[in-house]
């Protein structure tokens, strides 16, 4: 590679540090000596658990209220319940914790500490904080069901539901069904092998099970990195839908500082640059038209729903939350490996470990990749919500692709009689998730079970048919079907 | 497996697989939707019009030269009236730039325009061989990256140029997008995924290989047969910037797309208005009146440190304040010469153009 | 000799028989052998002797260019080892020594 690049940067090199500044002394207490370095600064232990405690709720504590605290700081009395996202692993496992110890059994030692502007927290916050669990082992064959371990994990903190469900929800209109009280459709497919994605409807008769039309679904994504994103989409509209019907204002995810940076750069790398702000932290409404005009609207109408997304965590660095959950005694069940090659080729995956790669020899990246897109706002008019992941979709970007690959010699090209027209999901989905069902590879997907075969019509998840209003979109394909019958017909028509 | 027809064309049997799109076509329609693609590239962001003189920054490596001849090709068969020159930038790297330097004046015959050439001796009275003997092998890479790109812009404004294009490719650009955000370069991350930058008192710079795959950038070439010089710099380190290279080619290999998924996460976001209120005005360096965000520019406060023996000077903000400290630069300083960026030709000016036809 | 507790958490005990505790006895000094300087045992000596003594499978998981992999932390008596000279921590009669795999996910 030739260094014909004049815009080199001046620190092109990342010098290595030592990995503390100047003594062993905990900088906050400055009289123990320091058990544990975090980016350069020491803490004795006795410090650490309040330094961490304090993050947490500084990430969390200022969006429990519907209106952000003005100059006085009142009390925390959120719109409904607390629901925790919960995977299982390191991070999961600490937040968990957090939020038992600071809100349910209200330990001493995490409340702040008393006199001037902290108020000690005795009051309960929360009516109710339910814990949810998605299990994904039904995907891959010979993968391990967790869910008896975790509601074991969960049962020992007393007072918290737990709602475990499976990734296969995401297609069971009887989970819809007794979700939101009303009837669940799975009978809107989309062809996934042409980029305008056309939509039909999958024949009920063909029954497929949940499970059965997951697993069709996904061995129809074009790439491994379209699978891995796809699973990791579900799961957060699994628990999103789970918040709404737990009546909870709030969903909090275990995402630590770490793995945060990770999902930023994984998601710019996968076109999801316009949803930098909602990857860290986001507010869910779902009961506004996925159209711009009631999307912009910046209050909350009266009995209105919504559910902030946070992660309270994301101050927090891995190796914290290692040695909190080592020193509280905590057991991490983890998180299951997929047992499934594709993982080398995924995006996510690569990301991954090119990050915890860096963190070790500069771990000042992940701090600095979080707060460089906290820097950042979308550029632009938001033309919608996206039907599969509810964030908002960037205007114009269908016409971006078009112009930057050119796939026909003339634009008539693109339409002959083959082509079928009719109604399209590509317009109403942002980018990535666009991106994630068209965009192929050279080298496809090793198959996550031999079993199961792909197909060019796969039923939509069951929170897509709601967001189409029938009349309007699905309408059409009859409307085209009269005028064409006519003009065949035309001739054959006596007059009035 | 029976010969596929090019998915293009539909006549012609394809010979090869686009990078970007995966599309199996033949060459000529490579040719063409490799070509038609930079050509709106250009028309959609409305770079240049009729009589705009346009210095190609030429290094006789793969995208420049490729640049060249794209440029040359979609002037003549769209009518950009474009008046087209070379300028290439000899950094005093023995050995390396000597091969490049041959391709580029190669270039110059075959597409019969004029070059001119300026390097780091005449403009700096160093060249990198003398500055690595200097400062080491670790930070060349900060002299060699804000010498060249006064020295682009002076080189231009010799030419009395209007816009400077450059060769810069989507992964160029994929790889700056992820690198400012991972080091945090704020400033940098805004105007990254920009076609055209332009400073106040800099001349006009684009990027027409923007949304051009090197891969593809390649491929041209090795189909058209054009001749460049492939070198790897000799001092370059082990930069942050070849972890992020690495990243990206894997990003790459898991789903092509990737590298134009980044440049549209790139301009799909922008600067928070309040972190661009606080950001460093620009002005003119006191001492050769190129653009800088301090009362001396980068290029001159590196010169200063070459020249004072205090090479490392101006690295960090820190190092500058111990320059400053040890007293004002000497009288007799060996300086930049006063910079005047001017695009009108000015005939009394005498500029030194090799194999010049004007 | 010295005596140490070595307790592996976070998942790396799978590579280790699935046992989370153990009890290494190491030899006073690095056995000197050309490569070897004869140094007293540290906490570098005690990764590499663990790889090739007590490890049973996937060595990369644990080990990465002669140190831990990334996302494993190690504490020595309580403390990050990064307070304590990483790999040249010297070891001494009754140290306990933490790995911890951060590799989870979560």
């Amino acid at each position: 590679m030739s260094c014909g690049n004049p815009t080199v940067e001046t620190d092109a090199l990342m010098p290595r540090k030592k990995k503390y500044d100047k003594t062993n002394e905990c900088v906050r207490c400055k009289t123990s000596l320091g058990n544990i370095v975090i980016r350069h600064a020491v803490y004795c232990k006795e410090c650490f658990f309040p330094l961490v405690t304090f993050k947490f709720r500084r990430a969390l504590e200022p969006f429990v209220n519907a209106k952000p605290d003005g100059p006085r700081r009142t009390a925390l009395k959120p719109k409904g319940n607390l629901l925790v996202g919960f995977s299982g692993g390191l991070g999961s496992t600490v937040l968990l914790d957090l939020v038992y110890r600071c809100y349910v059994s209200m330990d001493k030692s995490t409340m702040p500490a008393e006199g001037g502007k902290q108020h000690p927290r005795h009051e309960r916050v929360w009516k109710k904080v339910s814990v949810c669990y998605v299990e994904v082992c039904d995907i891959f064959p010979g993968m391990k069901d967790r869910t008896p371990e975790v509601a074991q994990l969960v049962a020992q903190h007393d007072g918290l539901e737990f709602i475990p469900l499976r990734i296969q929800d995401a297609f069971d209109s009887s989970w819809w069904a007794r979700a939101h009280s009303s009837p669940g459709r799975i009978d809107l497919g989309v062809d996934l092998t042409n980029e305008e994605l056309f939509l039909n409807s999958v024949p009920s008769s063909t029954s497929s099970t949940p499970l059965e039309s997951l697993r069709t679904f996904l061995a129809s994504l074009p790439t491994a990195t379209a699978m891995s994103s796809t699973i990791n989409s579900l799961i957060r509209l699994l628990l999103l839908h789970t918040a709404l019907d737990t009546g909870s204002s709030h969903l909090v995810l275990g995402s630590s500082l770490t793995s945060l940076a990770v999902s930023l750069i994984s998601g710019v790398s996968q076109g999801r640059g316009f949803n930098v702000k909602e990857e860290m932290q986001e507010e869910w409404f779902p009961d506004r038209a996925p159209e711009p005009s009631s999307q912009r609207e910046k209050r909350t109408g009266k009995g209105e729903r919504s559910v902030r997304v946070i992660r309270p965590l994301r101050d927090v660095g891995r190796k914290e939350c290692a040695a909190w959950a080592w020193w509280s005694g905590l057991r991490v069940l983890g998180r299951e490996t997929w047992p499934w090659p594709g993982l080398k080729q995924d995006i996510g995956t690569l990301t991954k470990n090119f990050i915890f790669g860096l963190e070790k020899d500069y771990p000042s990246t992940v701090s600095t990749i979080v707060r460089t897109c906290t820097k950042v706002a979308p550029k632009g008019e938001a033309s919608g919500i996206c039907v599969l992941c509810a964030r908002p979709i960037q205007a114009g970007i269908q016409e971006w692709k078009s112009r930057i690959s050119i796939r026909s010699r003339s634009p008539g090209d693109a339409i002959d009689e083959k082509t079928p027209v009719g109604p399209s999901l590509a317009s109403h989905l942002c980018y990535a998730c666009h991106t994630t069902l068209t965009s192929t590879s050279s080298r496809p997907a090793p198959p996550f079970d031999a079993t199961v075969t792909k197909s060019s019509l796969v039923a939509l998840p069951v929170w897509v048919p709601p967001q189409f209003s029938e009349k309007e979109e699905l309408f059409r394909t009859q409307k085209m079907g009269q005028e064409k019958m006519r003009n065949v017909v035309q001739d054959f028509l006596l007059d009035e | 497996m029976p010969p596929r027809n090019c998915a293009l064309c539909h006549e012609a049997r394809a010979i090869l697989k686009r990078p970007k799109t995966g599309q199996q076509i033949c060459r000529d329609c490579f040719f063409w939707v490799f070509e038609t693609e930079v050509h709106n590239t250009i028309t959609e962001a409305g770079l240049f019009k009729p009589g705009d003189r346009v210095a190609i920054g030429a290094s006789g490596g793969k995208d420049s030269t490729v640049l060249a001849h794209v440029m040359k090709t979609l002037n003549d068969r769209y009518q950009y009236g474009l008046e087209l020159f070379l300028l290439s930038i000899d950094e005093g790297i023995t050995g390396y730039r000597d091969d490049s330097l041959e391709t580029v004046k190669r270039n110059q015959q075959q597409y019969d325009m004029p070059l001119k050439i300026l390097s780091y001796d005449e403009l700096y009275g160093w060249t990198m061989d003398a500055i690595v003997s200097q400062v080491g092998k670790r930070n060349n890479c900060t002299f060699c990256g804000v010498f060249r790109r006064q020295a682009l812009d002076r080189g231009a404004s010799a030419l009395h140029v209007d816009h400077i294009v450059t060769g810069h490719n989507a992964d160029d650009i994929a790889e700056t997008v992820l690198m400012n955000i991972m080091r945090g370069d704020i400033a940098r991350l805004g105007r990254c995924t920009m076609i055209c930058t332009q400073g106040e008192d800099t001349i006009k710079r684009s990027k027409p290989f923007k949304y051009a795959y090197e891969k593809e950038i390649v491929m041209y070439a090795y189909f058209k047969k054009l001749d460049y010089f492939s070198t790897e710099c000799i001092y370059s380190p082990d930069a942050y910037r070849g972890h992020a290279r690495a990243f990206l080619k894997d990003l790459e290999a898991a789903r092509p797309s990737a590298i134009i998924d980044i440049i549209h996460s790139g301009e799909a976001f922008e600067v928070k208005e309040e972190i661009r209120a606080t950001q460093k005005q620009q002005q003119t360096c006191k001492r050769c009146g190129y653009m800088s965000s301090n009362d001396l520019c980068k290029a001159c406060t590196l010169l200063e440190g070459l020249e004072r023996g205090i090479a490392n000077a101006a690295i960090t903000d820190r190092a500058r304040k111990k320059l400053d400290a040890e007293g004002p630069a000497p009288e007799n300083l060996r300086t930049i010469p006063f910079y005047q960026p001017s695009s009108t030709p000015n005939p009394a000016l005498p500029v030194t153009i090799e194999g010049a036809h004007n | 000799m010295p005596s140490v507790k070595v307790e592996f958490s976070g998942g790396l005990e799978l590579l280790f028989s699935n046992q989370r505790k153990h009890d290494i006895s190491l030899p006073e000094r690095v056995p000197a052998d050309g490569h070897e300087s004869g140094r007293p045992v540290d906490i570098a000596y005690l990764i590499l002797w663990l790889r090739d003594n007590l490890l049973q499978e996937r060595a990369e998981l644990f080990v990465e260019n002669d140190s831990v992999r990334p996302g494993i932390l190690v504490l020595v008596n309580d403390t990050d080892w990064e307070l304590e000279g990483e790999g040249e921590c010297v070891l001494k009669e009754r140290d306990e020594i933490v790995f911890i795999s951060t590799l989870h996910g979560g």
